[in-house]
């Protein structure tokens, strides 16, 4: 077989910048016919930049893609799809609305002959992948893994030589795992490529045949599979230098703070956690294994029964997050663009909204106090604005950030809930960042911080819990734990 | 992105460009129909000036918490047939109370209905509002049973709603001097007082303003129960000015003040917006209207130019950045 | 449990069919009460009663499924019918009167479709703007009188009877309906218009011409409320603007109704049909029990709270399920 030699994709010198970020760096791969090839990486090391560049969404700054021996300058999606090349992505790019065999067919109606012939050749594809769904059922009503078989078919419809699946596992169940394994070897056996990316090691090792790693950006190593042991891979993907990206760690736990007891959702099931006083708890998990429904539901912004909370060994209820700032907690949330500032407001009023009450008297704002709100609070936390009142969109990521945190440092919370706070932002603020949590919790406060980023985790807090699945998996010193026994328990 | 040297003048058209508007307006219709500025016109015009406004005024609340009301249809023909119909057993200032009252509870109960439903989009607030229109003008049908009240003027000589109505302190109309009250206290209402800035934050960023400890279902049913006081308001200096109310003498005011809020510039998306701007919007319309009646245009060519603006001022604002 | 699921899925289905249970429960109690409701006639005659909105309706659906809206059908539906018989007593043949009709119907559609598809503005309010501007350009047409059309040919069109029996009408909605089923379910176009509306990204990323779609679907959308118009003049024999006032609403909530949801990509010509039947029916069971008009009314308004508001209320509980 001479065919195994040669490249279906080859990828040279790959560079993709985004504002103040270099997203890939010189990336280079190359998948030869018929194999099974994983990417591996954290989240944020580059995997999806380099499959949507790949896919056409996005465009590449610099570097060269040669597919099936043909160099491809520009493309766009439905190109790359005639093309051969098919991506599967985490969020199924299916119309939920439609039937199965449409959504197989979409937007080539007219070269199916007619509904019936539609359904016909989708019945086909999808019995040679050996799925039985019915191809007039709407796809909104299929489970995770149905959508998944839809979009292979899909794929094949275009006589695809290269299926991209990106972490097609996350929403799986361990029964729908192992067709999907079964499939993918069928589909290996008719010579198609597949890239599989993910973050659990168990399934690389199982259908892998060569495996990328990625970090920050950059390619790692490039193995055969069986070259590799489990504890090399982990290694790779979360060893990074570490020099002065952190502050020292606090050193002030004390009594318990806060409790958590049976706090159970669809998602969630029993979870159980102790704050301290002056701790940094970490929460650790993949992109939705459950980290932000925890907060949430804690910080009564989900509506969620049963559960119990402790404050200062009192149960308090927090059915809304009015209840939970008046029980000392605050939230900076993950999407910081659409849950957290009012993009067209200024500074300050972003700064002062949650203090908003304090400064008023019989329904009237002070207005001076809030103007020395916010001047106190960008003075203190330095962020970068030419005057207070100007807009909140035109700041940096990372001021954006800070003006968060001041509205809720005004308040002196006794709890703080950061997710993802150093998303997006440059080193010098996140230093800064870093710096402000080890401040609040010298004054007596808590802070839960859930992260993608390991190495922030393991520097910053003084307890990790890992997280998995929407259980809590694993609970870690991190003076003592390793990054890859933490990633371990997280990756389930 | 590259700065590019603005133009001053360019700037400040941008930015005041209904201003700029009602002076060329002014200054175009004086050269072609002197009377236009003659005291009796100027009369005229501030006359007109009555319950437009307070339904503008209303209705800018909504819009700047990020939603829409077609109701206040509903609310102004209801208020005005319940008002008349109060005066006799609770005498006419008990009435004129009890009419504002009304209207705050019709405006609450749009607020009710629509946080029960959990109205998130502006297609949702605009189909349910409508109803609740046809549900208040199906009332006062019901009430009136279409026929015309009339203020009774049996009781004392001098009534509050013909001083409201047809009086005058020089030449303007009393209407007008309470409106500007309100329209202060309106305006510190939406600036200074934390209610205020609720409905602004609401507008804003929904989900932001909850995270920040804001109860987003209160500030919705304020926003509407404000606007349904307006609405009751222009409804009063309605009836005031014609001493009579019928189930549909509301028609139309539901386009007329979004017309009037979006051409002040108060942007649709939500957020931004002053009740001072929204009364430039009223005052250009007016004129709009009054120039058109002095160039002798058709009062039909009015409703051509009103839809006329209203589309662009939608499209304009539309392409407006953040 | 079992129980429960089984409570659960008998709710799954009627939450998705609300039309036809409403349909469901008017028929049965009508059962109990001794009207003319069960006759050939009274259902012939609804059918006929309810052909214009129909009518309309189906170039709406249209629209809605791509994920747009037309509140304007109103104003277009009042326009292609004073068009059609300005030109008509002016002497020009029919179907020359009709096509010009038809083809200002396509320029209303081109405007809108720009304005939403191409500009990307909120289609509900921007729609509403152009309704009433193209009010005031049919009042300004007619100057506000109904206009006679002196040609009996065209009188015609919608007062024939075919086999005897069966009024023009009602075979125009029904020939009207199997093209627009068959365009929406069969041809490329139609599934398109679903993709665009069910997932504006996906069916992008699947080379479906998202642009041009949407906007064909406004064009079309204004060609048939013209239509609508014409047919609706040809049975009054009259051109009026006051035509159409409260189709866009009508129409816009039937749809809806009928489970054809604002979000796009659900629904289809049956699901309309339905949907402005209910309105019919409820009507005529109202007129068949003698109920006042303004009770009428009322109801109506219930209605459209009770069914667009249970759809947000449903959504709701989804967004609220963690």
């Amino acid at each position: 077989m001479e065919k195994t030699t040669d490249y279906i994709l080859e990828v040279k010198d790959i560079c993709k910048y985004f504002p103040g970020v270099k997203a890939l760096d010189h990336v280079s791969i190359s998948i030869p016919r018929g194999v099974v090839y994983g990417i591996v990486g954290e989240n944020g090391a580059g995997k999806s930049t380099l499959m949507k560049i790949l896919s056409g969404v996005y465009e590449k700054d610099e570097g060269t893609v040669i597919f099936n021996g043909e160099t491809i300058e520009h493309t766009t999606p439905i190109q790359a799809l005639r093309r051969g090349l098919s991506i599967i992505y985490q969020e199924f790019n299916l119309v939920n609305t439609m039937t199965v065999g449409e959504n197989i067919f979409l937007g080539r109606f007219s070269e199916t002959h007619g509904m019936k012939g539609t359904h016909k050749k989708a019945k086909e594809l999808l019995d040679s992948i050996g799925s039985s769904i019915s191809t007039t059922t709407l796809v909104g009503d299929l489970s995770a893994s149905e959508m998944q078989m839809v979009e292979i078919a899909k794929a094949l419809s275009f006589d695809s030589k290269l299926i991209i699946m990106d972490e097609p596992s996350s929403s799986l169940t361990s029964e729908e795992l192992k067709k999907l394994g079964i499939i993918i070897n069928q589909l290996r056996d008719k010579g198609v490529s597949v890239i599989y990316i993910s973050h659990k090691l168990d399934e690389i090792f199982e259908y892998c045949n060569i495996v990328t790693i990625m970090r920050d950006g950059c390619v790692i190593d490039t193995k055969p599979v069986e070259e590799l042991t489990r504890s090399d891979m982990i290694a790779k993907m979360v060893g990074r230098t570490i020099e002065n990206e952190y502050p020292p760690r606090a050193h002030c736990v004390g009594e318990p703070l806060l409790e958590v007891r049976n706090l159970n959702t669809h998602k969630l099931h029993n979870i159980n956690f102790t704050l301290h006083k002056g701790e940094i708890l970490g929460l650790v998990g993949l992109v939705g294994a459950g980290r932000t429904e925890i907060i949430r539901a804690l910080y009564g912004a989900d509506k969620v029964k049963g559960h119990q909370v402790l404050l200062e060994g009192k149960e308090v209820k927090i059915p809304t997050p009015k209840q939970a700032k008046q029980a000392g907690m605050a939230l900076v949330p993950e999407d910081r663009k659409r849950e957290g500032l009012i993009l067209p407001f200024s500074v300050e009023s972003n700064i002062t909204m949650a203090s908003l009450e304090d400064l008023t008297h019989m329904g009237i704002v002070d207005s001076s106090k809030e103007a020395d709100i916010g001047k106190r609070q960008i003075e203190a936390l330095a962020i970068k604005t030419p005057t207070p009142e100007t807009k909140v969109v035109t700041l940096s990521g990372g001021n954006q950030q800070k003006c968060i945190v001041g509205r809720w440092m005004e308040r002196n919370p006794k709890i703080l809930i950061l997710d993802e706070p150093t998303r997006g932002i440059d080193v010098g603020a996140k230093f800064e960042i870093y710096l402000l949590m080890n401040k609040i919790v010298e004054e007596g406060g808590a802070i839960i911080m859930i992260s993608s980023e390991l190495p922030e985790v393991l520097n910053m807090s003084n307890r990790v819990l890992a997280i998995c699945d929407g259980r809590i998996t694993g609970e870690f010193n991190p003076e003592e734990a390793t990054a890859e026994e933490i990633m371990d328990k997280a990756i389930g | 992105m590259t700065k590019t040297k603005t133009n001053p003048y360019l700037e400040f058209l941008k930015q005041n460009l209904v201003l700029c508007g009602i002076v060329v307006l002014i200054i175009v219709t004086a050269i072609a129909e002197p009377k236009f500025l003659g005291t009796s016109n100027l009369n005229n015009v501030l006359r007109q000036l009555g319950p437009l406004p307070f339904a503008a005024l209303g209705m800018t609340f909504v819009i700047i918490g990020g939603f829409i009301d077609l109701s206040i249809v509903g609310i102004i023909s209801l208020v005005g047939v319940i008002t008349i119909g109060l005066v006799d057993p609770l005498g006419q200032v008990g009435a004129l109370l009890a009419g504002i009252l009304l209207g705050a509870f019709l405006g609450w109960l749009n607020g009710l209905v629509l946080t029960t439903c959990g109205a998130m989009t502006q297609a949702e607030v605009l189909f349910i509002t409508y109803g609740m229109s046809s549900i208040y003008t199906a009332l006062a049908l019901i009430y009136t049973g279409s026929e015309t009240l009339r203020i009774s003027r049996s009781e004392k000589s001098i009534s509050i709603f013909t001083t409201l109505g047809s009086t005058n302190i020089g030449i303007i109309p009393v209407v007008l001097v309470v409106f500007v009250i309100v329209l202060i206290l309106m305006h510190l209402f939406h600036r200074k007082t934390i209610w205020g800035r609720a409905i602004a934050l609401m507008g804003g960023n929904k989900d932001a303003a909850y995270l920040a400890g804001f109860n987003m279902k209160r500030t919705m049913r304020l926003a509407y129960a404000i606007n349904g006081t307006m609405s009751a308001l222009a409804s009063i200096a309605l009836l005031s000015r014609v001493t009579t109310a019928t189930a549909t003498s509301g028609a139309n005011y539901e386009t007329n003040a979004i017309l009037c809020v979006v051409v002040g510039g108060t942007t649709l998306k939500g957020g931004k917006g002053s009740v001072l701007r929204t009364m430039l919007g009223v005052v250009l319309i007016t004129l709009l209207g009054n120039c058109m009646n002095m160039l002798n245009l058709s009062t039909y060519m009015q409703t051509v130019m009103r839809g006329a603006v209203l589309v662009i001022a939608i499209w304009l604002d539309n392409r407006k950045e953040l | 449990m079992n129980a429960k699921a089984n409570v659960n899925k008998v709710w799954k289905v009627i939450s998705k069919q609300k039309a036809v249970v409403a349909i469901l429960v008017l028929m049965v109690m009508m059962l109990f009460f001794d009207t003319t409701f069960y006759t050939a006639y009274n259902w012939l005659d609804m059918l006929r009663s309810t052909a214009i909105l129909e009518i309309v309706a189906f170039g709406v659906t249209v629209a809605v499924i791509c994920g747009g809206c037309d509140l304007s059908c109103g104003g277009t539906l009042c326009l292609g019918g004073i068009i059609a018989v300005m030109m008509v007593n002016s002497g020009i043949p029919i179907p020359i009167a009709i096509l010009v009709a038809l083809l200002s119907g396509a320029v209303v559609g081109f405007i809108n479709g720009f304005l939403v598809v191409h500009q990307k503005t909120e289609p509900f309010i921007i729609t509403l703007g152009m309704g009433m501007l193209l009010k005031g350009i049919c009042q300004q047409l007619t100057d506000a009188h109904p206009l006679t059309c002196k040609s009996k040919g065209f009188m015609q069109i919608s007062n024939m009877k075919f086999f005897g029996a069966v009024p023009s009408l009602v075979v125009y909605m029904v020939i009207l309906f199997v093209i627009f089923y068959c365009l929406m379910r069969f041809t490329s176009f139609g599934r398109n218009c679903y993709a665009i509306g069910g997932n504006y990204e996906v069916a992008k990323y699947s080379g479906i011409k998202v642009v041009p779609i949407k906007w064909a679907a406004f064009v079309i959308s204004g060609v048939v409320s013209t239509l609508a118009g014409v047919l609706l003049s040809s049975r009054m024999n009259t051109g009026s603007s006051v035509y159409g006032d409260t189709t866009g609403m009508l129409v816009n909530c039937g749809v809806v109704i009928g489970g054809t949801s604002f979000a796009g990509g659900v629904g289809g010509m049956i699901e309309s049909f339905i949907g402005l039947f209910v309105i019919q029916l409820l009507t005529n069971c109202m007129n068949q029990l003698g109920v006042d008009s303004y009770y009428q009314r009322l109801c109506e308004g219930i209605l459209i709270v009770v069914i667009i508001g249970s759809d947000c209320f449903g959504r709701k509980l989804k967004r609220e399920r963690v």
